[in-house]
């Protein structure tokens, strides 16, 4: 039931002003004058009818002179009505998730960050708090401060609030809801409520992060999505940039390769790039970019620069929506060095092929970039991430269920995975154990082609990274390598995407987050593909894939938010510090790594840029460290798809509200009831109109 | 025309005064009255003006001189008239500072003065409610003084009741004349044609002046008030504003109705305000005189 409270209850003390009305007609009746008439006889004729009607007339006006007092009365204790079913009744845990990724930076239609809007919801909801009431604050960036987020003092959460400020990391929302749920949970209060201060970008509403909401609101939390955009705001950004100084077209000059993403329904303006090292500037370029594109593009570089051994380079282009990702940090000329574990199964007594090892390392010594390590599957029982960068299945039927369990948590820490089958692996485990939580495939049995014809390779996706280095059109055939055999195979979502396929159509290789499927042989068992020219490529590009890591993982380059590294050829003497921008400065680790070293600082980096590592005063090595690029694509998902979910009649409601005046409003509605001071006194001003209308007309006196 | 003038009149200290001036006012007024000088008893002729009723040209001269000439005649009284005044509390109210009665009074008093210089018999009888004081018809001007001393005497006060005062004067009046009635009428209606009809069933003329005040007729007041009956005392709070349209509305009725019954009656209704001259009373008069004789 709604129920009507007051908010200023002393003006309620004025209410008997209410019958001043009453007390005035009763005095002025008392004093009437006396006229003396000849007869009463025609009045006394009138008056019964007359007396009614009058009667009715000064009735009817001092109702309305007194509920017009009355009403002003009221409205001057400012009189709220609270909703049946809302949190004014008791204290209220509230949770306010801040969405303070990246993405938040970006500029919104007025030129400001979208993390003002934000931070202006927050602070409006803790302004609505009231005594007694529990505030928990979470950071989309910060899941791990969640569940301590409970804050006793107002002010200092309030300063807390108007001090956050978007992060270069990405939300994390699955990881900040959960904590922030069970906290809620937790909660003795009766009425709990969840706010969520979002951009909701596609990238960061996971179908983790939507089941949380989903289960909130099942457990009876009120879910209220505060998104603080509509619609996509068009962006470009940096993705990555390759460390490789590589000498330009026909051999003239050098370049350097970036790879940018339009991540706009319509084409990018002309983008002009740059590349400085210091204050001067080395090379740079332009292009232009397609709605959706994403591309590596060439540019020259100063032939200065080779030589000079690491060179610390920031490339540049316009700035726009989101100015934090039009700046990448990029060590040239720094060596790449990828560790792949390659797991491979004697074949009968005699060792298996090498043909993957050779093309990714063909002189055994770490020279081209990728460290690799045969060995059988038990290996994989000591994996850890600090071993390999990459885990290559070559060929292996099935795994332990220990290995697999080490195998799926090694890539969940941010390690990546190359599967290739081959006539030994069983279809039948890796659909039903490895696959599920990894890669969205399903396999069948192998299909052999038939007498006499062969399964060509056929490009799909000419742009993907796994085929980085193949220069290809959609379609294009691969190379002259011819298969005889391949694993059938279904891809399940679209998170999983077929790069490569067979002339009929059967995907060959298909590439997720972190984890590469190559479903034929690496080997000569299927066909001549090891013997092609675009074998060492394409084996390069899948082990190039899995090694880039998804958002919150650590890579092979480090993020903001992780703990810079570099690579060391040699031990460094003494102890080893990492100086990074915004007077970052940590003691760094130093640990075997394959053939080389691996120095990694103790503390996370939180701004991007260049973090040297340096020991007994001498530089060692420089870290790049840039933001990850999912924050780049500025589309959210409609607030309405969100709400859609919570279907079940059980559980509260998932609300959105965009605008702040509709949040203050619930805010006040919900807290202090709906204020009816202006309805009251607009009733009062009706009132008296009617008072003035009734007064001087003759419709009642005729 | 100060001297018909009601307000101007009530000014002058003395009764005959009043009477004689509104009287010789009016005549002067009328400029060659039609109305004076006509009975039976011929005594000269006058020249005929435009206006003059054919009824009185002197045919016989007309045809030898072809000179229109009308006869006079000699005054002779045969018209006993009868002044009633109303003299009940009601006709002692007057919003203006003369009351029903004061016009009244000097409407009586102007009628006597007028009717004794035609040399009519006049007789007045004041009644209110349970009493009345008569004087008997003569036609002597010294009749004038005991007439005016009887209407200085009266005063405002009691009810009026037609049936028992009216009634029992038509029954007193043996020979008819013209009885003038000066009242505000105050009464059941219906007991007031009763006694209207008692004269004329006596053979009486009858020629009602119905007395009014101004404020009385629109019911001008502006505030609410307690409105207190002059006769029954009885009390009334009300807002004149608001019962102004109907209350003008039953006015305007009530006098139609009491024409209505004089007519039915044959008898002359004239229904006056005390803010109105009175020489439309005494046209009346003489109006209804001509029609007798």
């Amino acid at each position: 039931m709604p129920t009507l409270s007051f908010l200023n209850p002393a003006f309620l003390w004025a209410l008997p002003a209410a019958s001043l009305p009453i007390l005035i007609h009763l005095l002025s009746r008392r004093r009437l004058p006396e006229i003396r008439f000849p007869t009463t006889q025609f009045l006394r004729a009138l008056e019964p009818r007359e007396i009614r009607r009058l009667r009715l007339r000064e009735i009817l006006l001092l109702i309305l002179r007194t509920l017009a007092l009355l009403l002003l009365v009221l409205a001057f204790a400012r009189p709220t009505v609270t909703p049946s079913g809302a949190v004014t009744h008791a204290a209220a845990a509230v949770g306010i998730l801040l969405d303070d990724s990246e993405s938040m930076a970006a500029l919104d239609d007025h030129a400001r960050p979208r993390m003002e809007g934000a931070v202006a919801r927050a602070l409006a909801i803790t302004n609505a708090a009231r005594p007694g009431d529990e505030l928990y604050l979470a950071r989309a960036t910060r899941p791990g401060e969640a569940e301590s987020g409970r804050a006793r003092d107002r002010v200092r959460l309030k300063r807390t609030i108007e001090g956050v400020e978007a992060q270069p990391l990405p939300a994390l929302l699955q990881g900040s809801l959960h904590p922030l749920r069970l906290a809620l949970q937790r909660s003795a209060l009766p009425a709990r409520e969840l706010y969520l201060v979002s951009d909701l970008q596609r990238a960061s509403v996971t179908p983790q992060a939507r089941r949380e909401l989903i289960e909130a609101a099942q457990s009876g939390i009120r879910v209220i999505l505060l998104p603080v955009t509509e619609g996509r705001t068009p962006n470009h950004a940096f993705l990555a940039v390759d460390p490789v100084i590589r000498p330009g077209p026909e051999g003239r000059g050098l370049e350097m390769r970036a790879r940018l993403g339009n991540y706009a329904d319509g084409p990018s303006d002309r983008l002009a790039l740059r590349v400085r090292h210091g204050d001067a500037l080395i090379g740079g370029g332009d292009l232009n970019l397609r709605a959706g594109e994403t591309r590596w593009v060439s540019m020259p570089l100063e032939s200065g620069v080779a030589g000079q051994g690491a060179i610390p380079v920031i490339a540049e282009s316009d700035a726009d929506a989101l100015p934090t990702d039009d700046r990448w940090y990029a060590v040239l000329g720094a060596p790449r060095h990828l560790r792949v574990l390659r797991i491979a199964e004697p074949r009968a007594g005699a060792p298996p092929p090498r043909y993957a090892a050779l093309a990714l390392d063909p002189g055994g010594n770490g020279a081209s970039g990728f460290a690799v390590e045969t060995t059988g599957p038990n290996a994989l029982l000591e994996l850890t991430r600090t071993r390999a960068d990459v885990v290559l299945l070559d060929d292996v039927a099935s795994l332990s269920a220990d290995a697999e369990a080490r195998l799926k948590r090694y890539v969940r820490e941010g390690g990546g995975l190359v599967v290739a089958l081959g006539p030994h692996a069983d279809p039948d485990y890796y659909t039903r154990r490895l696959f599920p939580g990894l890669v969205d495939l399903t396999l069948a049995q192998p299909e052999r082609a038939a007498e006499g014809s062969t399964f060509e390779l056929r490009a799909r996706l000419p742009g993907h990274p796994v085929l980085e280095g193949l220069t290809l059109g959609v379609g294009s055939s691969l190379s002259q390598a011819r298969l005889s055999g391949i694993m059938r195979g279904r891809v399940a979502s679209q998170r999983a995407e077929v790069v490569v396929q067979t002339t009929g159509g059967l995907p060959l290789v298909v590439a997720a987050p972190s984890v590469a499927v190559f479903l034929s042989s690496l080997s000569d068992d299927w066909g001549d593909l090891p013997y092609s020219g675009a074998f060492v490529p394409l084996v390069r590009g899948l082990v190039a894939h899995a090694a880039r890591a998804p958002a919150g993982g650590a890579g092979t380059e480090p993020r903001v938010g992780e703990r810079p590294f570099v690579r060391l050829a040699a031990a460094p003497s003494g102890a080893v510090v990492a100086r990074g921008p915004g007077g970052y400065t940590s003691p760094a680790a130093v640990e075997n790594e394959g053939a080389g070293f691996r120095a990694v600082a103790d503390a996370p980096a939180s701004q991007p840029g260049f973090y040297s590592f340096e020991a007994g005063g001498r530089a060692l090595a420089t870290a790049a460290v840039n933001p990850d690029p999912i924050e780049s694509d500025l589309d959210p998902v409609p607030a309405d798809s969100l709400t859609a979910d919570a279907v079940e009649p059980s559980g509260a409601p998932i609300t959105a509200i965009s605008s702040r005046t509709a949040l203050e409003t619930r805010l006040n509605d919900t807290r202090r009831g709906r204020e009816l001071w202006l309805a009251f006194l607009v009733v009062v001003a009706a009132l008296l109109i009617v008072e003035i209308l009734l007064g001087s007309s003759r419709v009642l006196a005729r | 025309m100060r001297l018909l003038d009601p307000h101007f009149v009530s000014k002058l200290a003395r009764l005959d005064l009043k009477a004689r001036l509104v009287v010789e006012g009016f005549l002067t007024g009328l400029h060659r009255s039609p109305y004076h000088g006509f009975s039976v008893e011929f005594a000269e002729h006058r020249q005929y003006m435009p206006g003059d009723p054919l009824r009185h040209l002197d045919w016989k001269v007309l045809a030898k001189s072809d000179r229109k000439y009308l006869k006079q005649y000699e005054e002779e009284t045969n018209l006993r008239s009868t002044l009633l005044i109303d003299t009940s509390a009601s006709m002692g109210y007057g919003s203006r500072g003369l009351t029903k009665l004061d016009y009244a009074r000097q409407l009586a008093a102007a009628l006597a003065y007028l009717m004794l210089t035609q040399n009519d018999a006049v007789g007045m009888f004041a009644f209110a409610s349970g009493r009345g004081e008569q004087i008997p018809a003569r036609s002597t001007m010294g009749h004038l003084r005991p007439l005016l001393l009887l209407l200085e005497k009266i005063a405002p006060g009691g009810g009026t009741d037609f049936a028992a005062s009216l009634h029992s004067l038509a029954e007193r009046l043996t020979r008819r004349g013209l009885v003038v009635i000066l009242s505000d009428l105050l009464d059941d209606p219906d007991r007031i044609a009763q006694a209207i009809h008692h004269f004329r069933h006596r053979k009486h003329e009858v020629l009602v002046f119905h007395i009014l005040d101004p404020l009385e007729v629109s019911f001008d007041f502006e505030r609410e008030a307690v409105y207190v009956d002059l006769e029954s005392g009885e009390r009334i709070t009300t807002r004149p504003q608001e019962l102004r349209g109907d209350y003008r509305e039953r006015i305007r009725a009530w006098r139609e109705q009491m024409r209505q019954f004089c007519v039915e009656k044959r008898a002359d209704y004239v229904p006056l305000t005390t803010d109105q001259p009175y020489d439309r009373a005494l046209l009346e008069y003489l109006s209804k005189r001509a029609r007798l004789l």
